[in-house]
């Protein structure tokens, strides 16, 4: 009995803490909510914005839902995968998630945040949002998801904008042949938040080259618009609220774990809920350092599959020594206790870069760093007017002049909002209409 | 002198017969859980997601979350309020719950000295889930839901004699014979267990088991175990609930307990706990998962034993040692 509730717990903190994935918020945010002052109020201190990004939409703010949406899970194995490692067993097969409609109608994909897979809470969100208005939906894990890095990268070494997302263009492709024939597609739209959003963008835009898929609308929820500068903004807030090196996380640790322990040993707590003391985690978050912390270490936990996966499969050797590669049932221990204190600069400097200075003719580490923005395809954000993106004037990944190049190249095609840090207003009200509207091309507002 | 050996030549038919069947049987449990009864791509037909129940059920969450987080903010002041008159005074009250502060927080390495052994058992929990475990699951969460409440009312309703047991090994008589009237209303009104009336009647009361009668006793959790089936645990959890099971044995409610309908309400059981339980092996995708749950499951277990011996000062941890050692 206890295992299995036990087992809950231990899913939901998994969860809990981490804004890519947006897990039901554990406290509604205290007070109310103060709105943003006039003009983008971009900076890594913003209290509202930390609060925001860690406890996701109040749920009493979220749009209408359907009382059931259809699930089917679908694993598929792709015949341009690298060959599996033995510590990825359990990853041989892509997994996305589908859920058809009875009658004829387009299909939205959505696309993962950074280091998610493809049934996340935000995911299942904006699912139940798109099937009530109609879409069959497909949700995708990211491509730093260690799934795909496993099961449809053609490199192994994830981060890069294009590669990635030739690589999710080519599963998408597989996908879409492999639906049950009663499915029928009438258009294909394409959705994404986060680093999901900025996949979204080029996963159109190498459809249009393509020709072989034709995707219709896309729309980019919170996207970066510099990869590596959002990762560096990343790491920097761990710096800052967790300090470098194992020993700041384990001071975290420490301190969580003890103000924890007290929420139960107080005098007339009586029983405590198997499944109720992890996911009272985030409700012993105080000051916005804690904040901060919780946000840069989820985003350290994702780095850390995304480290091993790249080190692993491009032999650079920093945590794993390609002659004695880890097998199935070593510990991986020591490994996660280096890789915690590893920033993303150390795995662009020391396993990208190596990687794709070698596999891509006459590039240079100015160029790589280049290749990661939305820039890449900014004449077609530009021109096409299928591409929108939804954003929040606080979101902690953007800074004042990446969201000014947003407005500049969309134009009108962007909904900016006062509050809501990164995701933080996902799934409510506004966010959702405006979505809907986009994806019907019913989007028009005033620049 | 032939009649007799009739029977016996179809003794020995239904034997082989038995025999393959259940050769059979094994053969397809490898075959499947070694892969290769997989096709390319599979489509797995999931119970469906309720989006409007779920923000329904969180919107009560929170609202619950908030009032005890309001309720402890409180209380935390007026035990400041209460530490500092009792310094001043000169005198501490017995009954003061001493706060533990960072110092005493065990360490992040949870103790773990049969990981081989542990990480292979978790790898075929996470086969033997893949392939058997949750396709029955699955199925069985298609039943209609009163059904499936039914079901675990029931098991529950098994439990709480040993729960009494166990409350009173804990020194919690009163509590005890609440588990006592829950099961005596629950059996009879309630048709066997299957309704939960006692909680209608304010008579609601959590279970308990060995493993948290031992905590009490002050027992540490021990090494990390994994143990088969049934997942993540340690020493301490899995000899708990040895003896939770050897209590119902010993008891053998209406003989449930024993022969043929064990295994089935055995399996059935199981098959209830799978599908009331979201947890999805390597849903994490992260090679780390073992560790990760791990983490997470002994510091779960050190929390809620901090909480047992909240009036006894913190013993301080050797920071030379792994959590649980």
């Amino acid at each position: 009995m206890k295992n299995t509730t036990a087992l809950i717990a231990c899913s939901a903190w998994l969860w809990c803490c981490s804004p890519a994935s947006g897990e039901t918020p554990a406290v509604p945010a205290p007070g109310p909510v103060p709105v943003a002052a006039p003009g983008p109020a971009t900076g890594l201190a913003d209290s509202a914005a930390l609060r925001a990004t860690v406890y996701g939409t109040p749920p009493r703010d979220i749009a209408p839902l359907p009382a059931s949406v259809p699930l089917q899970q679908i694993d598929i194995a792709l015949p341009w995968a690298r060959p599996v490692p033995a510590v990825f067993w359990f990853d041989r097969r892509l997994r996305v998630w589908f859920s058809a409609q009875h009658k004829p109608a387009p299909l939205a994909v959505v696309i993962s945040g950074t280091g998610s897979d493809g049934n996340t809470a935000n995911l299942a969100l904006l699912r139940a949002v798109l099937y009530r208005d109609g879409y069959h939906v497909l949700t995708m894990p990211s491509p730093t998801f260690p799934d795909f890095i496993v099961a449809a990268s053609s490199t192994g070494v994830a981060g890069d904008l294009l590669q990635d997302s030739r690589d999710l263009y080519s599963a998408l492709r597989q996908i879409v042949a492999h639906l049950p024939h009663r499915v029928r597609i009438t258009d294909i739209d394409i959705l994404g938040y986060s680093l999901g959003g900025a996949n979204a963008a080029v996963v159109k835009s190498i459809a249009a080259a393509d020709g072989a898929l034709r995707i219709h609308r896309a729309v980019m929820i919170n996207p970066p618009v510099s990869l590596f500068a959002s990762m560096e903004r990343l790491d920097q807030l761990f710096a800052q609220s967790i300090g470098s090196g194992d020993a700041g996380v384990e001071r975290l640790y420490a301190k969580l774990y003890a103000r924890l322990a007290n929420v139960y040993r107080t005098p007339d707590q009586i029983a405590v809920g198997d499944s109720e003391v992890l996911a009272a985690a985030t409700t012993v978050l105080r000051s916005d350092q804690e904040f901060a912390a919780a946000i840069a270490l989820n985003f350290r936990i994702a780095l850390m599959n995304v480290f091993f996966a790249g080190d692993l499969y491009a032999g650079t050797g920093v945590v794993i020594d390609p002659r004695h590669p880890p097998r199935v049932g070593d510990s991986l221990e020591e490994i996660t206790r280096e890789l915690r204190s590893k920033p993303f600069s150390e795995y662009f400097s020391r396993v990208f870069a190596p990687y794709y200075l070698a596999h891509r003719p006459g590039s240079t580490l100015q160029s790589l760093q280049a290749d990661n923005r939305l820039d890449i395809i900014g004449a077609q954000l530009a021109r096409d007017p299928d591409y929108y993106v939804q954003t929040n004037s606080d979101d902690l990944i953007l800074n004042p002049p990446e969201l000014a190049w947003l407005r500049s190249t969309l134009g009108s095609r962007i909904a900016m909002y006062d509050h809501g840090g990164h995701l933080g207003n996902l799934g409510d009200r506004q966010q959702v209409s405006d979505m809907l509207a986009m994806l019907a091309g019913r989007w028009n507002q005033a620049p | 002198m032939s009649a007799p050996r009739r029977p016996a030549s179809a003794l020995a038919a239904s034997a082989v017969a038995a025999n393959a069947v259940a050769a059979t049987v094994v053969l397809i449990a490898i075959a499947t859980l070694s892969g290769c009864a997989l096709e390319n791509p599979s489509i797995r037909r999931l119970p469906p997601d309720t989006p409007a129940a779920d923000n329904q059920a969180a919107i009560q969450r929170a609202d619950e979350r908030a009032a005890t987080a309001r309720q402890a903010a409180e209380r935390e002041a007026a035990q400041a309020a209460q530490a500092r008159q009792a310094a001043q005074a000169g005198s501490e009250s017995p009954d003061a719950v001493i706060p533990l502060t960072a110092a005493d927080a065990p360490s992040m390495y949870s103790y773990d000295p049969w990981a081989r052994l542990n990480r292979s058992i978790y790898r075929f929990n996470a086969r033997f889930d893949a392939a058997i475990f949750l396709p029955v699951a699955d199925t069985y969460d298609r039943l209609p839901p009163p059904l499936r409440h039914g079901v675990r009312n029931f098991f529950s309703n098994l439990y709480e004699p040993n729960s009494a047991l166990n409350y009173l090994l804990q020194w919690r008589p009163a509590t005890g014979l609440r588990s006592v009237g829950r099961f005596v209303v629950n059996t009879t009104l309630g048709i066997g267990g299957l309704f939960d009336v006692a909680a209608h009647l304010r008579l609601a009361n959590p279970l308990t088991g060995f493993s948290v009668t031992l905590a009490r006793w002050g027992l540490h959790p021990g090494p990390y175990l994994v143990i088969p089936l049934l997942g993540p645990s340690t020493l301490r959890d899995g000899v708990g609930q040895l003896a939770d099971y050897g209590v119902s044995y010993g008891i053998n409610l209406a003989d449930l307990y024993r022969g043929y309908q064990s295994w089935a309400l055995g399996t059935l059981n199981a098959v209830n706990q799978r599908a009331g339980n979201n947890f999805r092996y390597y849903s994490s995708g992260s090679p780390f998962e073992y560790e990760t749950i791990r983490f997470l499951y002994v510091h779960r277990e050190l929390i809620e034993d901090a909480a047992l011996h909240a009036r006894s000062p913190p013993r301080p941890p050797d920071p030379g040692k792994a959590a649980g050692e």
